[in-house]
């Protein structure tokens, strides 16, 4: 079971708080640089990442990537593109889960491990902290 | 555990067998995961005259039988998911919750293969979810959901949320809107306790058939749903043989309202609009059973505003009958006095089950405290009024009991995933 301490929680959410303050760095979606997709608008980046498209819009099989619950990236990755919170992306998938319907995507520690991911599987969509870009992946998110 | 020889049994050999594959490779994520959800809460009635009841499976509730009833909502679930290829998977679904007979021995909620015949046609065998409600294959699964429990006057309508048997699901995109179709044939046998004065005992259904279509553009979905199915509860019989002594009349009366191989249908609709900050959803549904059982619609709407961590919500829930709740039954002018004796009991018999048919509305308002990662905190109050001459979704019934009178629900659940 995974279930925490409730401090832990509120740490948590007392450290969103503090990052969503000036100078918070956006996060962006990304593809490696192998990959054929190009541009994905927001909409079909939360498709891929809720589980309801399992595909790239030209057909080729997406593999999502998350980063651990602990990183600041996943929350503030879930809230810009599909406007949910921890708490309502957890609920969500309880229901996809429970239903036989899906599995979460895979997940990495760390940007660091999701940019690795990403680099290596043509595949792969993950999302990093605007300032981890660099050449081995490509920025997808066309807005 | 109500194992069969079906295509239940077939997945969960599946998924017996996929465990005595080699190990995955140690750069894939593993092709088993298991995960579980429970709920652990009491509830508490203000009307002692009978007992609450949220749905036809439980025996006994708050009110009469308990002051605080710990088993309205407490449950634990765990589930063993296998995807051995990206086509196939195979899941099995084991839940506790306390049971018509008043126990918590475990049963299988779901046993089923699937297989991804395209990129947006699946289709799946064994014991699977009876889609009849925008949450119905989550509605045991508390942390999914906002309320401490859907809304009783809907979501009692059909209390059945799994079968055995097929269904197919197909994905399609109309530009920006997103939309399911899913057709499902089984059958299914559920106990029922007799908290109403009557035991139903088991109820059989047959050639269930299930359509639903599902729109989803942004941040709104909308579904439709139609169900039907051939609905036997044997247990009926020894009333209906009874009206048949009196001849045509009494053959009538039985013609009607026996349930045996009784064609049932189910009409429902849903919409809901959830942007993140709040949300507003409703459903209307319909259950004509075209028998004793009667016909009943239900609808709600229920809004939330999530501030942080607390969700604050408000439900309103209306529940009526649509059937007549009594009939003039057998005419006594001219029987003998011992036969009209009996077409008496019989008429009172009758009425007394048509009566069953609840009327009622709920005004509830709760909050849900995610205070936990895995968890929440829900505490709900509900406002039952039960309209005049019915009985409401209560059971147990007390001497002191009136047909029309009122309740406070106060329920407090904790919910957790895992």
């Amino acid at each position: 079971m995974k279930l925490r301490l409730p401090g832990g929680a509120i740490l948590l959410s007392l450290s969103g708080l503090l990052c969503t303050g000036a100078g918070a760095a956006d996060v962006v979606a990304v593809v490696s640089a192998k990959s054929r997709v190009t541009a994905l608008n927001s909409d079909q980046v939360a498709d891929i990442f809720l589980g309801k498209s399992s595909h790239f819009p030209d057909g080729t099989q997406a593999t999502p990537v998350d980063q651990s619950e602990d990183s600041p990236a996943r929350e503030r990755f879930y809230a810009q593109f599909t406007g949910k919170s921890p708490a309502q992306v957890k609920a969500y998938w309880s229901k996809m889960i429970f239903t036989g319907r899906g599995q979460p995507p895979r997940q990495v520690p760390s940007g660091t491990d999701a940019k690795k991911f990403v680099a290596q599987n043509p595949n792969a969509i993950g999302y990093l902290d605007a300032s981890q870009v660099d050449d081995s992946v490509r920025v997808v998110d066309g807005r | 555990m109500r194992i069969r020889p079906s295509p239940s049994a077939v997945a969960l050999a599946a998924v017996l067998a996929a465990g005595l594959q080699p190990c995955a490779r140690a750069d894939e994520p593993s092709i088993f995961s298991f995960s579980g959800y429970g709920t652990v809460g009491a509830a508490h009635s203000s009307n002692s005259g009978a007992d609450y009841l949220v749905d036809e499976f439980k025996p006994s509730g708050p009110g009469h039988t308990h002051s605080w009833s710990w088993d309205v909502d407490t449950r634990l679930g765990a589930q063993l998911a296998v995807t051995p290829t990206p086509r196939l998977s195979a899941v099995v679904q084991v839940i506790s919750q306390q049971r018509y007979d008043g126990s918590y021995q475990p049963v299988v909620e779901w046993a089923n293969v699937k297989y991804q015949v395209t990129q947006d046609l699946s289709v799946r065998a064994g014991r699977i979810v009876l889609p009849i409600y925008m949450v119905t294959d989550s509605r045991r699964v508390g942390y999914a959901n906002p309320w401490v429990r859907p809304p009783v006057e809907v979501y009692s309508l059909v209390p059945v949320t799994s079968v055995d048997g097929i269904d197919a699901n197909y994905r399609v995109t109309f530009g920006s809107v997103a939309g399911t179709l899913q057709a499902t044939y089984a059958r299914s046998d559920s106990h029922f306790p007799d908290a109403s004065g009557f035991d139903p005992g088991t109820a059989r259904a047959r050639h269930i058939v299930a359509v639903v279509g599902t729109l989803e553009r942004g941040f709104a979905s909308l579904r439709a749903n139609y169900g039907r199915a051939d609905l036997t509860i044997a247990a009926f019989d020894p009333l209906f043989d009874a009206f048949r002594q009196f001849g045509p009349p009494g053959a009538d009366i039985a013609d009607r309202f026996a349930v045996d191989h009784r064609k049932v249908d189910f009409v429902g609709l849903g919409a809901s609009y959830d942007p993140g900050r709040w949300f507003v959803t409703g459903e209307w549904a319909r259950f004509d059973t075209h028998s004793v059982l009667g016909a009943k619609s239900a609808w709600y709407v229920s809004g939330g505003h999530r501030f942080g961590a607390w969700t604050p919500y408000l439900t309103y829930a209306r529940e009526k009958a649509d059937s007549e709740t009594s009939v003039p039954g057998l005419s006594l002018q001219g029987l003998p006095a011992q036969a009209a004796g009996t077409a008496a009991f019989l008429n009172q018999t009758l009425n007394g089950l048509l009566g069953l048919v609840p009327s009622q509305h709920t005004v509830s308002a709760g909050v849900r405290w995610d205070f936990m990662r895995n968890a929440a905190l829900k505490v709900q109050l509900d406002d039952v009024h039960v309209d005049s001459g019915s009985r409401g979704t209560f059971g147990n019934f007390q001497p002191e009991f009136t047909p029309g009178s009122t309740a406070r629900i106060v329920s407090a659940v904790v919910d957790f995933v895992f």
